[in-house]
This record gives structure tokens, sequence and C-alpha cells, in this order.
């Protein structure tokens, strides 16, 4: 196995805190798959990716034991210069994800590349590729501060993978955003896939996850509950019981399957229920 | 601004090449001992700001920020200066020459690196001076400190109006009488200050993301460049401050 990121018996408790945020968490995360982190609020997602990002122990405090490797380094001794090449990191609040010095979209999406001193000529190119790509070239001469919420967030999405960092940490990237704003966002994460970059996203849109990620992490009070294909584990009944919501496709295959319908999996997208029920409704002789 | 630098030469120039010609007034004005000609970089600094069209905001800024703090040393001056030569007297109120000659210097000086320092703000916009200082090697700490709270002091003030709004909705009165915005003052100003406080963990956070403090030397996107003219005016001062000193000498 190919691994980039290996976690083991990691925990962590904030300076302030009484209690472990993060207990005894061990996981490998392989290399260009997309993992996403689900579970109910206060769970300690976000504390998860700040431990990936290395802000945890280098901005935040607090008392972190255990192993944290990033592509085979040790975060402890990695400075967090060091990590911003390797890790790229998306977070939560959009209003904030804006440099403050730029008066432009597109010197804000630059601004990353300057700082790790890439040639203004390449720098020009790559911003207008990522603009187009993240789709916000109508935004380029917008001064940052005067975006909607959901502009930022696609601002501040663009301006760390320009960067093109290997692993993307993307804590809640479509907070802000609405239905087709959403799918543009996963879109982008598809688009960043299959370029073959690991990403780790923290998401609430079942379904989505349900579509786009190979594996489910399920954090619920600080410990990794369950872990395992997005098959395997968004269509564990277990899931509900640690305040995830499941995809209405697996609700639906789970209660049939209580009533006595034999399905041979449960469907976890929509295209998976499609298919299942038109099996089930062929076996029981139903013509479509 | 940006607009017309692209064609006026003065605003063309390279913001240390403005800057120099600042210190050179300063400078100058302590190496001529007459204070006339202090009094003369006034006008000197007015054509300049004229030629570079910024004429009209030039005065406003000179007269609203220098006018009545030098009409207010040179009247100490004249007053309370020691002196033998008495022009005016009415009890222990008393006029000299020496009063009166040292508040001229004194005025003069004050008004000529006043202006030189106004006209510098005016015809170079910070994003270039920063850019050059940090070519200079002002750390990228420096130059983001300075460029951000441009940026930033906006936003606050944004955010001021909002908190105000927010306010109201909870019933504290903002509008009225003295007493009464007085009143609104802590309500208004506390949130703002500890809001500023939690943004920014966030804000170095963003910056950490888009690799502020990466081991590698930083680019630019934007850049500035020192033409011929700089070259010509850079050397004209030079010229002028040693015939300066010469005729300070020789004289």
């Amino acid at each position: 196995m190919n691994s980039v990121i290996k976690i083991s018996n990691m925990s962590y408790k904030y300076p302030t805190g009484k209690v472990d945020v993060l207990k005894n968490i061990n996981i490998e995360i392989e290399k260009g798959l997309l993992y996403a982190v689900v579970g109910p609020n206060g769970g300690g997602k976000t504390t998860f990716c700040n431990v990936l990002r290395g802000f945890i122990p280098h901005f935040y405090r607090g008392d972190l034991r255990g192993e944290v490797l990033v592509n085979g380094k040790n975060i402890v001794e990695s400075t967090l210069g060091e990590l911003s090449l390797s890790v790229g990191f998306v977070f939560q609040n959009p209003f904030i994800q804006i440099s403050g010095v730029k008066e432009t979209v597109f010197e804000e999406v630059a601004y990353g590349l300057e700082n790790l001193g890439v040639h203004p000529d390449e720098i020009r190119t790559r911003v207008e590729a990522i603009l187009k790509l993240v789709k916000i070239e109508h935004l380029r001469d917008k001064n940052p501060f005067e975006l909607s919420g959901g502009q930022r967030q696609r601002v501040a999405l663009a301006s760390i993978i320009v960067m093109e960092p290997d692993i993307l940490v993307i804590d809640e990237p479509t907070s802000q955003l609405d239905p087709q704003g959403t799918e543009e966002v996963f879109e982008i994460i598809q688009i960043m896939k299959e370029k073959g970059k690991t990403i780790i996203l923290v998401e609430h849109k079942i379904e989505l996850i349900a579509e786009f990620a190979d594996r489910v992490i399920l954090l619920h009070d600080g410990e990794i509950v369950m872990e395992g294909t997005t098959q395997d584990v968004l269509s564990d009944e277990k899931a509900l019981s640690y305040d995830v919501m499941l995809p209405q496709y697996a609700m639906l295959g789970l209660e049939l399957k209580k009533r006595g319908v034999p399905l041979r999996k449960i469907p976890i997208t929509e295209e998976q229920a499609v298919e299942e029920m038109n099996w089930w409704m062929a076996e029981r002789g139903v013509r479509i | 601004m940006s607009q017309a630098a692209k064609t006026n030469y003065i605003l063309n120039l390279y913001p240390t090449t403005k800057l120099l010609f600042t210190l050179f007034i300063a400078l100058s004005v302590f190496i001529v001992p007459t204070y006339w000609y202090a009094y003369a970089m006034l006008p000197v600094c007015l054509i300049i700001a004229i030629a570079a069209g910024q004429g009209k905001e030039f005065i406003t800024l000179v007269r609203n920020g220098l006018l009545i703090l030098l009409v207010f040393i040179f009247l100490m001056q004249a007053f309370f200066y020691p002196g033998a030569q008495i022009l005016w007297q009415a009890g222990i109120l008393k006029i000299t020459q020496e009063g009166i000659l040292y508040g001229l210097n004194m005025t003069s000086r004050i008004l000529a690196i006043g202006s030189a320092f106004i006209l510098f703000f005016r015809i170079t916009s910070v994003k270039d001076f920063v850019y050059s200082l940090e070519k200079l090697g002002l750390p990228p700490k420096g130059a983001y400190v300075v460029l951000a709270t441009l940026q930033i002091i906006p936003e606050m003030k944004k955010q001021t109006s909002v908190i105000m709004d927010a306010q109201k909705t909870r019933g504290v009165e903002t509008e009225g009488t003295m007493m009464v915005r007085a009143k609104a003052f802590l309500p208004t100003i506390s949130p703002l200050i500890l809001s500023s406080l939690a943004s920014t963990e966030e804000r170095a956070i963003t910056l950490e993301s888009r690799a502020f403090s990466a081991p590698v030397k930083k680019t630019h996107l934007y850049e500035i460049y020192k033409t011929k003219h700089d070259t010509v005016v850079r050397i004209g001062m030079l010229v002028a401050l040693l015939i300066l000193i010469a005729g300070r000498i020789l004289l």
C-alpha cells in the first residue's frame, strides 16, 4: 500500500481543554484516493484537518501524542512552510480566507505562487488555467473583499489548488454554496482526483460523498468509529447510531431489506438504486 | 491613480527616487540657512503636485495638516523666544526681532519637510512603495503588515456599521445627542475589537495555507522598474545637493 499519510496512536488535547478532542487515531491515507470525513458537529473533523496540515502542533499548541507522518516525515519535525509545499488546505470560513493584501481576484489567486517563488510568467498561465477550471474568470478584476460567500469560497479553493499540492485537505467547501455551486465544486474535486491528488474532504452532503468519495472516515467524539470503502460505510446501518445520515438510497435499501425484499446490495447512489430496483422488479416478473 | 500612473512621468518615477527627493528637500533646508529658501519649497512641491495631477489634494492636506500647527509655533516663538530687540510690548507679552526670525526659520523648515512628505504620499501608491522597500530588503512580514493595514481599515469600517446595526436591533440607541452616542460607543467597539482579534488567528492560517513561510524566495507578479528618468532625477538631485553644500562652505 502506497500511503502518503500515516497516523498512529494519535491523541490531541487543546491547550485549554480538559479532555482529548481526538482519541487514539490510527489510519493510513492512501495516495490518489478521495477520503470523505463525516460525523456530527463537534466530532473532531476540523481538528483532524488541522493535524494533517500541521497547524496542530505548530500553530495551536496543546498536547499531541502519537505519530503523524506526512510523506514519511513526522509533522512535528517539519515546519509549516515545508508542509505548505505538500499539503494544501482550504478551511471552512470563506470570509477570512483572503490574503488581505491583494486588490483583484487574479492577484489573490496568484499570491500563493508568489510565495512559492514561481516565475511571474508561469504564475500568469497557471492562474489563468485555474480561474477557468473553477469558473471564476468573470471575477478576475474584482476586489476579493467585495465578493459573496460562495464566490469567496471558490476563490479560496482556486487559490489553493493553483499551488498544486499533492495532498488537499478541504474542510466543508460547500457550506456557502447553492446546489449548482456545490456541484461545480465537486466537479473540481473530481478533476483534482483525476490528476492523482490525494484528497481529504470534510463534507456533510452525504449524497455527494456517496457519489465521489473512495473511502469514508467516520469521526464521532474524537474517535474513528468507522472507516472503509464508501460502499461499505454508507450502506451500514451502524452509521445511523453515530448521528450520521445515510444517503436516501441507502435508507430506501435498508427499509426494503427490513421488509423482506432480497436486494443484492444496499444501493448508495441514485444509479445503484435504479439498477437494484430494476433487477428486483425483473426478478418479480415486472416488465418496465 | 493607477490609470494616470501609466502616462504621467512624475507618477512613473520609482518610489525610492521620490523618497530621495523628499529627503533631499528635508536635508537642503538645513544646509541653506535662509528661511525664504525653505518657504520656497512649498511652491516647488505644489508645482510638482500639480504636474502630477494632485494639486488640489496636496493643497487641502497642507492646509488641514500643517497650517494651524505652523501658526501656533510661530506665535509661540515670536512671543516667548528670548531676545533683546523688542518690537512690541504689552504687559509681560513682548515680541522680539529674534523671536520672529527664529519662528520664521523653524516654521519654514517644518513646512518644507511636511509638504515634501505630503507630496511623496500623494504621488506614490503605498503598494509601489512597499514593493520597492521589499526589493531593498524589508522582510515580507513587514511588507504584509503595511499592506494589510491599508485593506483592513476599510473592512473594519464596514464591520463597525454591521455591528451598529446589530446593536440597534437589540435596542441600543446609536443616534441622537452626544450623550446617547457616547453610551453606544462601548457596545460598538468591544465586539469590533474582539472579532478582529479572533480573525487574526484565521488570517494567520490563511497566510500559512498560501505558503507565506515557505522556505523559498518570493516572486512578484506586480513589478515596477527604474527608468532612465530615475537616473536623471537622482543625478540632478546629487548635483544640486553638492552645489548647496559648496555654496554653504564658500559663502
